[in-house]
């Protein structure tokens, strides 16, 4: 017993004092560390060769040039391309964000066919055949029965071949009803088409103003080509330019802003107009281009004279002394510009009204087409298809008013009106519906209605690279390669005060099933037949593309865009062709527009003390793209706290309706009704409430979707009777 | 069952009860055990630690068990190097918590780092220049040194001690323990100091920073004076617990006494210091820094001035005067308030050095940040706190901790008190008494 | 050694913001994210468990509407230099030695494979500029395709800040070197979060090198801690003695202001740093 115990100690303490001299526990401990270094759940990126390829960027209109960092095959980084006219070595958030947009997990992996209810995500996998036939077979039935205009269309814009493509498709097809997201530069081009203007575009020649007066443009927030813009407002910095912001809401353009006029929204037109009777009743207009390029002086002096100082005080809130002075120095100021299009620009076209007050300033001052003004740039022309042959069908179907009433293109003064085609009583609404590059199920105001709709509309085809709101409400998706995949042209206006036209290249082979969208269209038309085929005699899209730009190609390959390094807008004298040489200031359309009252926002003020204003941040992207994960890290913890979004509201405001910081409330507008949390903040003008836009996804991933609301589901749409633009900008609203 | 182990001379209560008490702290353990894995296999995000509280409510328990099981070294101190004969019998329960603080300390720290697996890197990649280096080497050492003075208590045991070689083993370790004990009040003065010079040093933290002398801060010292002044209240605090839960009395009067003396003063002096530290950094220190000392005790829900009151008046000054005034020392009441006030406010001073650092704002647009523990924290630092009941139920049980125990409670009259559930265990008790061996071995 | 030191002399790389041109738009951010492959959740609103090696904070004047103002502080590291050359408050206290100070370069690295995760260099930090990898980093299935290869992703469970992409300055080294160079040029070495800015905001360069545009926008006085000589420039928590290498310019008092920390009465540039070492 004994000598067991002893003999069992020994050999317990010689056995553990050994295993401690010898090597195995110290052998153990480094190689449990460099397991900790290596582990196998720790990504380690593979090396390679590093090079970069260049393209452009179309994750908004703004049309930068971007190289993408490759290693072997992967692209691992998007930078700016030094070169490029537009951003100069500059890059946004978004542009910065796409390689997750690129290997993300929302990417619609191949063309998907329904198989649940409408929305309920169930569907199955196709082949491009399959997609292709089933598609042209239902347009084929709508069209077999003689009412080729219950097929519908709805691009982000038709500038380039792609958009372009599909006008000449739904022009053979017989259908009048293609229509494009509605944007702030409808309302420019419909106001310079009103003052005589045609196929003419507005740019803006920020760089060299030295008074920029913006009626709540977003500068820093979006708006135009924001590279661009950002690097403009660096000027300004360097330089002298006096910038003055007119918006209720301390954004980052009011903040950064020399001064900020906070309005009350949807003043705007009347503060423009005010200022205006202050520039001609004080003769600071410019008289040479009034008086020799300029028509109907007299009518315009008539309209503004009934908005004085006095009472755009009472609609703006600010005092009379103050419009007759920012009225002043604008007019004083050897370069200035006035500019139109609210936030970003992008989520409706706004007001004609606004938008024709803000340029006849321009017009006051003698800005157009001078350093430092506002540009009238020709549209792109470089699309010079022949004529396709149609046939009775279509000659038929083209007779026929567009799902919204207005002339479209032709006679109307936009392809936009989206409100009539799909916020409209059911009868109306196409049997098929055609979504490219636009996402209106999530974006259009009263977007609660729009995908009613949608379930109603009997067939509707997506063309997303993701599953978006729209596309999770489609019958049938042919997603299209993303725009780091694909090859295609890329027109750009944006505010832009020359032309450009960048190449949008695959700088990566297709990671899915996708297509390029310009060969859906061409490969749908084949499959279509007759006159519709006939129309598209390209073997395939790079064919047509690169017979398109002809002259242009060898530039474009070479340099990654084309443009006119030259260009100069024309001279007074040939710049308004259509009204004789001169710029029409007021008479027939324009008084219409001028004379009508504001535009109020919907609900009862007694019921809804409060306004609702969303607002643009360049966080968060709020277009067709929704906000990568990165972005969505990049947002204020006074915006998003965990799934809730933050209301702005005035302490002032909180006070009168008895809530505190962080408070969860319901925000109740006629339309809808949101959870939502309250913050304080002094950059908000009292009585109102301003949200961000750009959260409250239902679709794409974990990463966006339920995070805060979707205020275009809380506001409804406004319609400007004179012009049937839907100029939403805001709502009444209350606190519960 | 278990009276072989049990020393001679001395009555301990039944096994059932025993095995309870061991088996309530024993769920308590492996409720944190639990947390402690989760912990290990999940990562830190367990606890509700951030970016802003890197240090939080476990760097706090670290900082307050080492303070606390400061009793050990400053006892020992006073025992082996100034020769105070009366503190040896108190001074292997000091060493038994100070080891169950410094063990418990070190477990901590290996469940705070977020690479436990690379923790020893911290001596292999050692950087000198960090207090926190220096808190490593010397708590390792220092631990070490505990080790070796508990070992000769465990070797007491009655079993053990049987074994010639542990007999002789135990023997001689108490010859030289005055030579550990030295070397332990030399690792503690620097690894306290150092613990202390953690968030002394921080100069980006206008709230904890202090000067000093050389690359000392001032709170280096406060803290090894303060584990000093405090450590043995603890001791004498948790004594006082195993008295009243054993319904025994342990130590004699005067030794409580005379240690309680030696803390008062020790706290007196310490408050004197601190008082003369908050004063300089609150007219010059912060001050230089672009701050007002209200602004650290303003504009947050918790962090008032009443901590700084409590930490220095009511749980400094006052614990200090009531232990050093005779009658209120005396008074067993008076006493064990003052003990227990001075445990409360070491705790608070960490608490105060660890996460009061961390809420305080120091750019000027930066925010109060407050901070809550998860249960997992929770938990894990309940953790070493069963795990203290565990070894101080199992080390009183079974070793001879309190040498005046059996004095103070002959056995004869305990048995004729209650009279009743005389052991085998019991008997032996007695037989062995005859032995001449009932008084516990003590060098 | 010291022929060495005398022939190159050593660099201070630093950044000088233009809080008057930054727009708050969050391009830094996201160029630093998708440079050095920091990672995302699912859940970033909350700021404390977020990794920002750049963060861009908002302050505001304090002022009621209409008066109120924005100013936007991107905040990177500050690379301090402390009191003497590598005296930066985190550096000095990590225990494994695991961040470091480069006299060479003026750059504050940190090593995550030898950082243990105890966080101490956090408490130490007063810009937050240190963020803990609370979780293990993931990628959705194919995104890390975009991995850069340059920037080793981190595991749990360690400390990781900004580098001043310190390996762009490698690669500029490389290149320069293969080139038979000494000297890298003033635009071969730039951070992501300077290029990619659309305003332009961020200036990058050698405090040390006259030429350079830090240089000359800064003023620095070398031999007082760094402290810019232009009034219109300032650090932030200048008075803390952290000796940041990150400048920023500002036109606007208030903003100057709330850089740093003031007594009531005290006004800024006329407050006389302490020295505390």
């Amino acid at each position: 017993m004994k000598v067991d115990r002893r003999s069992f100690l020994s050999l317990l303490i010689g056995g553990a004092a050994g295993t401690a001299l010898s090597p195995l526990p110290w052998k153990l401990t480094d190689d449990l560390s460099i397991w900790t270094q290596n582990w196998p759940w720790t990504p380690v990126p593979q090396r390679g060769e590093s090079y970069y390829e260049t393209t452009t960027c179309t994750l908004c209109p703004g049309g930068c040039g971007v190289k993408v960092r490759k290693i072997d095959e992967r692209c691992v980084k998007i930078e700016g391309a030094d070169e490029h006219p537009v951003n100069k070595g500059g890059v946004c958030i978004l542009g910065l964000s796409g390689l997750q947009l690129l290997y993300g997990p929302t990417r619609i992996k191949t063309p998907l066919k329904r198989v649940g209810e409408k929305g309920e995500g169930k569907w199955r996998s196709i082949s491009w055949q399959e997609a292709l036939d089933e598609l042209a077979s239902r347009l084929k039935q709508v069209r077999s029965k003689g009412t080729p205009e219950k097929a519908a269309c709805l691009l982000d814009g038709i500038d380039g071949t792609v958009g372009r493509l599909f006008q000449r498709l739904m022009t053979v097809y017989g259908s009048p009803n293609l229509f494009c997201m509605p944007a702030a530069e409808d309302a420019s081009k419909a106001a310079l088409k009103l003052a005589g203007g045609s196929a003419v575009r507005a740019g803006f020649d920020l760089e060299e103003a030295d008074f920029v007066l913006s009626f709540g443009c977003g500068l820093l927030d979006g708006w135009g080509s924001p590279v661009r813009v950002f690097k403009a407002n660096s000027s300004w910095k360097d330089g002298h330019t006096t910038v003055v912001q007119v918006e209720p809401r301390l954004s980052n353009t009011a903040a950064k802003a020399d001064h900020w006029l906070a309005v009350k929204p949807g003043s705007e037109a009347e503060l423009a107009l005010a200022m205006a009777n202050v520039i001609i009743g004080r003769n600071l207009y410019d008289s040479e281009f009034i008086s020799n390029y300029c028509d109907n002086f007299e009518g315009l002096k008539r309209l503004v004279a009934l908005h004085t100082p006095e009472t755009a005080a009472a609609a703006t809130g600010l005092g009379p002394e103050t419009i007759v002075k920012w009225a002043v120095e604008f007019a004083r100021a050897s370069r200035p510009v006035a500019l139109y299009g609210r936030g970003q620009g992008r989520a409706s076209a706004g007001s004609l009204r606004d938008c024709m007050a803000i340029m006849l300033l321009n017009a006051l001052v003698g800005g157009f087409n001078r350093s430092g003004g506002m540009w009238i740039v020709p549209e792109y022309d470089y699309i010079a298809w022949q004529e396709p042959e149609l046939d009775e069908v279509a000659r038929a179907g083209l007779e026929r008013p567009r799902a919204d009433g207005s002339g479209g293109g032709k006679d109307g003064l936009t392809l936009s009106l989206v409100q009539r085609l799909l916020g409209t009583d059911a009868e109306q609404l196409p049997e098929v519906l055609m979504v490219a590059r636009c996402n209106p199920v999530y974006s259009l105001a009263g977007s609660g209605g729009v995908e009613d709709n949608f379930r109603k509309i009997p067939f509707v085809v997506s063309f997303s690279s993701f599953m978006d709101e729209t596309a999770a409400m489609a019958d049938l998706v042919l997603p299209e390669h993303l725009y780091l995949e694909t090859l295609e042209d890329v027109p750009v206006s944006a505010g832009l005060n020359f032309p450009l036209i960048g190449l949008c290249r695959p700088v990566t082979e297709p990671q899915f099933n996708t297509m390029a969208l310009g060969e859906i269209v061409i490969r749908l038309a084949g499959i279509m037949g007759g006159t519709v085929a006939g129309a598209f005699q390209w073997d395939d899209y790079e064919t047509c593309l690169k017979e398109t730009l002809e002259n242009k190609w060898e530039t474009l390959e070479e340099q990654g865009f084309w443009y006119d390094s030259g260009f100069r807008p024309p001279a007074w004298d040939q710049a308004f062709g259509d009204a004789g040489g001169k710029f029409r200031l007021a008479g027939g359309k324009i008084d219409e527009i001028l004379e009508a009252e504001e535009i109020t926002p919907a609900g009862d003020p007694a019921q809804f003390p409060l306004v609702l204003v969303p607002y643009d941040s360049i966080r968060l992207a709020n277009g067709y793209i929704g906000d990568p994960p990165f972005m969505i890290k990049s947002v204020w913890d006074d915006v998003l706290e965990g799934k809730d979004v933050c209301i702005q509201i005035n302490p002032a405001t909180a006070r009168k309706y008895a809530v505190a910081e962080g408070k969860v409330v319901h925000l109740v507008t006629p339309v809808g009704k949101a959870r939502v949390k309250v913050h304080l903040d002094e950059a908000v003008m009292p009585g109102i409430v301003c949200i961000p836009r750009g959260l409250g996804h239902t679709a794409y991933d974990a990463y966006l979707a339920g995070k805060g609301i979707n205020v275009n589901a809380l506001i409804g749409s406004m319609e400007e009777a004179a012009s049937g633009f839907d100029a939403a900008w805001g709502i009444r609203a209350k606190l519960a | 069952m278990d009276s072989a182990l049990i020393p001679e001379g001395v009555k301990r209560c039944p096994t059932w009860k025993f095995l309870l008490a061991l088996a309530i702290a024993g769920a308590v353990l492996l409720w944190g055990v639990v947390a402690m894995l989760m912990v290990w296999f999940k990562g830190l995000n367990q606890t509700n630690m951030n970016d802003y509280y890197g240090f939080a409510l476990w760097i706090w328990a670290d900082l307050a068990f080492i303070a606390l099981g400061g009793g050990a070294f400053f006892t020992g101190l006073l025992r082996y190097i100034f020769g105070i004969k009366e503190l040896k019998n108190i001074i292997n329960y000091a060493v038994l918590i100070g080891f169950i603080c410094y063990s418990s300390a070190l477990l901590i720290l290996a469940i705070d780092i977020g690479q436990p697996l690379r923790g020893w890197f911290i001596f292999w990649h050692a950087n000198v220049h960090s207090m926190l280096t220096e808190v490593a080497f010397c708590l390792s050492c220092y631990f070490a040194v505990l080790c070796i003075e508990y070992l000769p208590l465990v070797l007491e045991n009655r079993q053990l001690d049987r074994v010639p070689f542990f007999h002789n083993l135990s023997h001689n370790m108490h010859e030289t323990m005055a030579v550990f004990a030295a070397t332990g009040a030399f690792l503690s003065f620097f690894h306290q100091g150092s613990l202390g010079g953690v968030s002394g040093v921080l100069f980006g933290r206008p709230f904890s920073f202090r000067t000093g002398i050389n690359v000392w801060p001032w709170t280096f010292f406060l803290f090894t004076w303060s584990a000093a002044a405090y450590g043995p209240c603890f001791t004498l605090s948790i004594t006082w617990l195993t008295e009243k839960i054993s319904g025994k009395k342990l130590v004699k009067d005067n030794v409580v006494e005379l240690l309680a003396k030696i803390a008062g003063w020790m706290i007196i002096t310490y408050v004197v210091a601190k008082i003369i530290d908050t004063v300089y950094w609150a007219t010059v220190t912060a001050p230089s820094l672009g701050f007002k000392w209200t602004f650290f005790y303003s504009n947050n829900p918790l962090y008032g001035k009443w901590i700084l009151l409590t930490e220095i008046v009511i749980c400094g000054i006052i614990p200090g005067l009531l232990l050093i005034s005779g009658p209120t020392r005396r008074n067993p009441t008076t006493r064990i308030i003052a003990l227990l006030l001075g445990v409360l406010g070491v705790s608070i001073n960490r608490w105060v050095m660890v996460l009061q650092v961390m809420a305080v704002p120091v750019m000027s647009f930066d925010k109060w940040v407050l901070y809550y523990p998860s249960w997992q924290e929770v938990a894990t630092t309940l953790l070493p706190v069963a795990y203290g009941v565990i070894m101080i139920l199992i080390s009183y049980r079974y070793l001879p901790i309190f040498p005046q125990e059996a004095e103070l409670n002959p056995v004869d009259s305990v048995s004729a008190s209650d009279g009743v559930e005389l052991e085998d265990g019991q008997q032996d008790e007695k037989e062995a008494q005859t032995d001449g061996q009932a008084v516990p071995a003590e060098a | 050694m010291k022929q060495e030191q005398t022939k190159h002399r050593p660099k201070r790389y630093g950044m000088v913001i233009d809080l008057d041109k930054c727009t708050g738009c969050g391009s830094c951010m996201v160029a630093c994210m998708a440079e050095n492959n920091v990672p995302f959740k699912k859940d970033e609103s909350d700021k404390l468990l977020s990794i920002t090696w750049m963060r861009v904070y908002k302050i505001t004047n304090g002022k009621s509407f209409p008066d109120s103002d924005i100013c936007y502080i991107p905040r990177p590291c500050q690379h301090c230099a402390g009191q003497h050359e590598g005296h930066s408050p985190c550096v000095s206290v990590c225990p494994a030695t695991a961040t470091d100070y480069s006299r060479e370069t003026g750059i504050v690295s940190q090593i995550y494979t030898r950082c243990f995760g105890c966080r101490y260099c956090m408490a130490a930090c007063p810009y937050h500029a240190r963020y803990f990898n609370w979780w293990d980093p993931v990628w959705p299935d194919g995104m890390e395709k975009y991995l850069n290869p340059d920037v080793s992703p981190r595991m749990r469970g360690v400390v990781e800040k900004c580098s001043f992409c310190f390996h762009r300055y490698q690669a500029a080294k490389d290149k320069a070197y293969l080139e038979g160079r000494r000297v890298v040029e003033e635009d071969e070495y730039q951070t992501a979060c300077t290029q990619a800015c659309p305003a332009g905001a961020i200036v990058f360069g050698d405090l040390n090198n006259p030429d350079h545009l830090v240089h000359k926008l800064v003023k620095p006085d070398l031999k007082n801690g760094g402290r810019p000589r232009n009034p219109e420039v300032f650090r932030l928590l200048e008075r803390l003695g952290t000796n940041p290498k990150v400048y920023y310019k500002s036109s606007r008092q208030w903003v100057r202001k709330a850089g740093d920390n003031y007594l009531p009465g005290e006004k800024p540039g006329a407050v006389i740093q302490k020295s505390h070492s």
